[in-house]
């Protein structure tokens, strides 16, 4: 298991490309928003600064794109390279085979949180979280739910080239309804189309243990629980339609 | 005698198609068994079957002595058979070395890592990133992975399809030592000069089923040696006049196929000088592989490609 775990890392950053698309852009975001827009003060946000929003939300973005667009084109160019058929086909068990791809998208979250952590608290003073264990538990719930949503659209995908195309613009897409750039005003319209999707509770959930917005409890149950369903409801598609082989023509 | 394959009464469908039907051949161990037929015609079926990736639906199946249809076997099959798909199925981004090195850490009795890259003729290329190799390169860096487990039985999918010339050659005798080192090889192919040049023996199959089995010298009644007798009828002479039976008239132009082809051209040349007839155009040839081929499996063949598993 942790000889896969350290290879899986290990195809993770050899491919500069992925690995700066996934962690690279999180943090070049950032440290961008935050030079340029960071110090202004948001009426939305009770008046915090803006860039005490940006950093949860690009531990939400990092989580995102680790489980969701990184771990989609990984399924999709490996099962149609034939590498997943292959291991498969090795003595190596289907458990390991998964959970080492797993555990890896989860360590490329979690060196991708730490970063925007550090580099907020270093470079703009945001302050650290007022509760790890709430942030943790955001985390979790996101990597988990997000890699049952890459797994689910991976299957959707029927080729390598389509992949990172198909991958990227759902993605992006959600990323704005959510509000990642800039935040929505709560009651919008764009604020209650997002409601029915993960994307914008899962940023909601980090910001809480940040204690954003002011005074509510940093436990965001209702945010954790709706992106815990899409979760639920990508793992059902994923188990019905993941498949080994490629397709032939 | 000691089998490393047996396989009797094979059927497979995906819906309605019969993808494989009735399928029966054994394999020794140590030799080198081939698959040839057309797209579609159920290699790759077959193979996947052997291999434990798809359930069968009727039939015996024995793989090494194991059925690997049982979930409970499938596990230590696996470590005792090698797999090399017809993808490329490499990792672009590590080395020759890395990737094998961690294919090995999956097998419980691997071959040395450096013996395979070697074995495998990489040796000037074991620090080079995958991407950078050729495709030939690629191919046999990916019988590298089929072999790194040690495995007493090695399943190659179609090993040359999409090679050049070149890269075919040495993908063959990089197939040929490993026989020799007493690997059983059981391959699929649609090329006629590659199972000639590796195969022992060879099962023809067509639309799910075999269609012919044996050496690649007896196939189709090849070593039998009839040979085809061509040649044009001289002017006034009618078919019913020739001294020897015949198997085709096309316009002028008679064909006889016989066993005996000596016989046949004396009393043909004996016939045609009495008549005076000073030239007959004749021709001798002889069926080739592909000849054969093309008679069991039936030329142009437009089957449904393989389904989904």
């Amino acid at each position: 298991m942790a000889h896969q775990v350290k290879f899986e890392q290990l195809a993770f950053w050899l491919n500069r490309v992925g690995a700066v698309f996934t962690v690279g852009f999180s943090v070049v975001f950032l440290v961008m928003l935050g030079a340029s827009a960071g110090n202004h003060r948001a009426a939305s946000l009770g008046g915090a600064r803006l860039v005490t929003y940006y950093v949860p939300g690009f531990i939400a973005y990092g989580v995102m794109a680790a489980g969701f667009t990184t771990l989609a084109i990984t399924l999709v160019v490996r099962r149609e390279t034939g590498l997943l058929k292959r291991l498969r086909l090795s003595p190596l068990p289907t458990w390991v085979l998964l959970s080492s791809i797993f555990v890896s998208t989860a360590i490329v979250a979690v060196v991708q949180a730490l970063l925007l952590l550090v580099i907020g608290r270093v470079a703009y003073h945001v302050p650290l979280p007022a509760s790890w264990p709430a942030l943790v538990m955001a985390v979790v719930v996101g990597i988990v739910s997000f890699s049952a949503m890459g797994v689910a659209i991976s299957t959707v995908v029927p080729n390598q080239e389509t992949a990172g195309p198909v991958t990227s613009v759902v993605f992006f897409v959600l990323l704005f309804l959510a509000g990642l750039y800039f935040p929505v005003p709560a009651g919008s319209g764009l604020a209650k189309f997002s409601n029915y999707l993960p994307v914008r509770h899962l940023i909601l959930a980090m910001d809480r243990p940040f204690d954003i917005p002011r005074g509510v409890s940093v436990w965001a149950w209702h945010d954790l629980a709706v992106v815990a369903l899409w979760g639920a409801g990508a793992t059902l598609v994923a188990l019905r339609r993941f498949r080994w082989s490629p397709h032939r023509a | 005698m000691n089998l490393a394959l047996r396989v009797a009464g094979l059927a497979k469908s995906y819906g309605s198609l019969r993808a494989v039907d009735d399928v029966a051949f054994d394999v020794e161990r140590g030799e080198v068994f081939a698959l040839l037929g057309p797209n579609g015609a159920g290699k790759s079926t077959t193979i996947e079957v052997l291999e434990g990736f798809l359930r069968r639906d009727a039939g015996t199946v024995e793989v090494l002595g194991v059925d690997p249809g049982d979930p409970r076997r499938l596990p230590e099959l696996r470590t005792r058979i090698g797999v090399v798909l017809q993808e490329l199925a490499v990792e672009p981004y590590f080395t020759v070395r890395q990737v094998l090195e961690r294919n090995a850490g999956i097998y419980p009795r691997p071959r040395s890592v450096d013996e395979v890259i070697d074995l495998v003729g990489l040796t000037e290329k074991r620090d080079a990133k995958i991407k950078r190799l050729s495709g030939g390169q690629q191919r046999r860096l990916d019988i590298g992975l089929g072999i790194v487990g040690n495995p007493e039985l090695l399943f190659l999918d179609e090993p040359t399809t999409g090679l050049d010339p070149a890269a075919r050659r040495t993908t063959w005798d990089l197939i040929r030592h490993l026989a020799s080192e007493g690997t059983t090889v059981v391959m699929s192919s649609h090329y006629m000069d590659e199972v000639e040049a590796l195969a022992g023996r060879v099962a023809v199959l067509s639309r799910g089923r075999v269609v012919a089995l044996g050496t690649t010298a007896t196939l189709g009644g090849r070593d039998k040696g009839e040979a085809r007798i061509r040649f044009t009828l001289p002017d006034g002479a009618a078919v019913s006049d020739l001294p020897i039976p015949v198997s085709r008239v096309d316009g002028d132009t008679v064909e006889v196929r016989t066993a005996n082809e000596v016989d046949a051209l004396h009393a043909l040349t004996t016939w045609a000088q009495q008549r005076g007839a000073s030239s007959l155009g004749l021709r001798v040839t002889r069926e080739t592989l592909e000849d054969i081929y093309l008679t069991l499996t039936g030329s142009g063949v437009d089957e449904p490609a393989r389904s989904e598993s």
